[in-house]
């Protein structure tokens, strides 16, 4: 009993610090004060909530948060399809199924940086610039994805598989009939990573967007930099806005994300 | 059964209950958003002054910008009616007497408005 | 027969993700590496230079080793960052009450955007609304402000704090999962032979995490992609390079000079050192991506 306490103590300690850039981020949304007056009050002074009124009358919100929505579902929508195939295809033997392991494992080595000017040719041939799916594209499947329904699959007994194999049922409805439904802790990983990954994304869109209602909150909240080094809170507020959304979503999903992740992880 | 768990969800009552809070705050946006402005302006001993010159700036970028004038009544009331925006600045001037600039920040723009506090009077530092 | 018609199958399976891949990964790769033994920039047509651009990069640029080495100390911070979060893992992971409380608290920075917390941690250093000057000064340990962002000896470590913040409760996560599957009849066995905590810890825990902590050096490793966000947000590279990322002159090289050839050999530069540092890696922890018997 006496070292839970000491795990605690510690435990909070941690929190603080790991939640104290949280508070320090509201604190300057809903302060009236000047942010850059020395001393910095701990407690916002006057709290209050027009910046963001000024935010939201300054920049198209709505618009960013649309194109924000759009385009993750396609992207999480692509990857579960994608991913899941891919993952149930690497689970069959075939000849070569090694040497398209270790091609995708390699693939996760080139960053996305290294990419961006091919992509973008390719992008703009396909005649996709400026387009939910252009902005989507690239994030259709990801390879850590497949690995993880891969490890899913892997993990389902044989006697069913071959059981159904018997049975006569096509591959595809194997898929669907006995790997999926077995597998929901892989689907909610995907759906959660795919999710975070083209939610947060903001080179790719800073490069294929070319009209300022195509952009996304990432896009959105970089371009405004610039226009917001007042004396207020605005910016912060507008940090605030943008944050909302993923971190909803997250709370809500949270224990779907990590049980997943967690399976993932051990397994892989 | 099924439908009355997903109903029960997380996953569906969040988003319902954003989506109903947004209907109903917009509904409230509609309803109060004419841009009307009230108020009063008093002299230093607190006595209604009539006549006095109320000046509207609304706030433009980086400056307030004059928008509009109106006279109080013989009660000392001043009204307008046509605020387009969501930060403004009220002043009023009697001769050589004028109130103070008094930021107003609204919710939303043309936000429905009774200012509280009245402009108060005094010589012109 | 049968075999054929499974090899179909498996292609149409594997034939969208694969296109994917194919189109918005290896080729680049390859139009990487090809172009970076070209001279080439969009108005002039491409004309071999053989090594020219390598001489460049190795001899004649200085950026180009500033960036390797401050890429380096990034990817150094990982391992320091699993070992914080293999610490938190080890407290969260007895039966506290409010565990998942405190795990999601420290995961709470992951799934936040990278730009956004750029901004918040650019705040947080400011000389004078920033926590933590204000927290270093009210402590006593600094009279002046430091201009954390600003100074060439803080500016890295700065964005090292940053990083490693948004990190971690991801590093805790999969260390947990892994602490959680291992066997607990071992530390029983081990605690009837009379071993020690400390002995406990390394004879028995860190191997059995082998695979958690290859899964975390890697992500560790991808996560110096990510830092383009946070470096071009907070810094850009600034002070004067001294928090230049290999990533980050990649992209300036290649948007803001358009030398794009010049760019392509930065690229397959990155490109080989990863794949060295995974080989490392996977050493590291034993070969067969730390696999456990």
């Amino acid at each position: 009993m006496r070292k839970m306490w000491w795990r605690h103590a510690a435990l909070i300690v941690i929190s603080i610090i790991m939640l104290a850039p949280f508070y320090w981020l509201l604190k300057t949304a809903v302060t009236s004060e000047n942010i850059y007056e020395y001393p910095p009050h701990l407690l916002p002074v006057r709290p209050q909530l027009f910046n963001f009124v000024d935010v939201w009358y300054l920049i198209p919100f709505p618009r960013y948060l649309f194109n924000s929505i759009v385009v993750s579902l396609i992207a999480v929508a692509g990857n579960l399809v994608l991913n899941a195939m891919a993952g149930f295809a690497l689970t069959l033997p075939f000849v070569g199924r090694r040497s398209v392991i270790v091609l995708l494992l390699s693939c996760t080595l080139i960053p996305f940086q290294a990419t961006i000017i091919p992509a973008y040719l390719i992008t703009a041939h396909l005649g996709l610039l400026n387009s939910y799916l252009g902005l989507a594209l690239p994030l259709l499947s990801t390879i850590v994805c497949i690995f993880i329904f891969k490890a899913s699959f892997d993990a389902v007994p044989r006697s069913l598989i071959d059981a159904a194999r018997i049975d006569g049922l096509g591959e595809m409805r194997i898929l669907l009939r006995v790997m999926l439904p077995l597998s929901t802790p892989a689907i909610a990983t995907n759906i959660v990573l795919s999710f975070i990954w083209s939610w947060n994304n903001f080179l790719w869109p800073l490069i294929i967007t070319r009209s300022q209602d195509m952009q996304t909150l990432p896009l959105g909240l970089a371009r405004f930099l610039s226009y917001m080094e007042d004396t207020t809170g605005a910016l912060y507020a507008f940090v605030v806005m943008v944050l909302a959304p993923g971190l909803l979503v997250f709370l809500m999903a949270q224990s779907a994300f990590m049980r997943g992740l967690t399976t993932g992880a051990t397994k892989g | 059964m099924r439908l009355r768990r997903v109903l029960l969800s997380r996953f569906f009552i969040v988003p319902a209950v954003l989506l109903l809070g947004t209907g109903v705050w917009n509904v409230y946006v509609a309803r109060h958003d004419h841009g009307l402005l009230e108020g009063r302006v008093i002299d230093a001993a607190g006595k209604p002054v009539a006549g006095a010159t109320v000046i509207l700036s609304v706030h433009d970028f980086v400056t307030q910008v004059e928008k509009a004038r109106t006279r109080t009544d013989a009660t000392g009331q001043f009204r307008f009616d046509n605020n387009p925006s969501h930060l403004i600045q009220l002043q009023a001037q009697d001769g050589a007497l004028a109130s103070p600039r008094v930021t107003i920040r609204l919710w939303f723009r043309s936000q429905d408005r009774v200012v509280a506090q009245p402009l108060r009077l005094a010589p012109r530092a | 027969m049968r075999s054929r018609r499974r090899a179909m199958v498996v292609a149409c399976f594997l034939a969208p993700a694969l296109l994917i891949f194919i189109v918005y990964r290896i080729l680049p790769l390859v139009w990487n590496i090809v172009l970076s033994f070209e001279y080439w920039s969009p108005l002039h047509p491409a004309t071999w230079a053989g090594l020219d651009n390598y001489q460049e990069m190795l001899l004649d640029d200085d950026v180009f080793w500033q960036a390797l080495w401050n890429t380096l100390i990034f990817l150094g911070s990982q391992p320091v960052a699993i070992a914080m979060a293999l610490g938190i893992a080890l407290l969260v992971n007895s039966d506290l009450k409010g565990a998942s409380v405190y795990r999601t608290i420290v995961f709470l920075s992951y799934p936040l955007m990278t730009v956004a917390v750029a901004i918040i941690w650019h705040w947080m250093y400011n000389e004078r609304g920033g926590l933590i000057n204000y927290a270093l000064r009210q402590l006593g340990i600094i009279h002046q402000p430091i201009a954390f962002l600003d100074s060439f000896a803080w500016a890295l470590p700065s964005t090292i704090v940053a990083n490693t913040w948004q990190v971690l409760g991801f590093f805790m996560i999969v260390l947990l999962s892994g602490l959680q599957n291992i066997p607990p009849h071992l530390y029983e066995a081990a605690r009837v032979d009379g071993a020690p905590a400390w002995a406990r810890f390394f004879r028995i825990t860190l191997p059995m995490l082998r695979p958690s902590i290859f899964l975390c050096l890697v992500i560790g490793m991808l996560n110096s992609f990510s830092a383009f966000d946070l470096i071009y947000v907070m810094t850009n590279g600034g002070p004067g390079h001294a928090t230049e990322l290999l990533i980050t002159y990649i992209y300036k090289e290649g948007f803001v000079s358009t030398r794009f050839d010049y760019a392509a050999a930065l690229t397959v530069a990155q490109f080989a050192i990863l794949l060295l540092l995974t080989w490392i890696a996977h050493r590291a922890v034993g070969g067969n991506a730390g696999a456990i018997e």
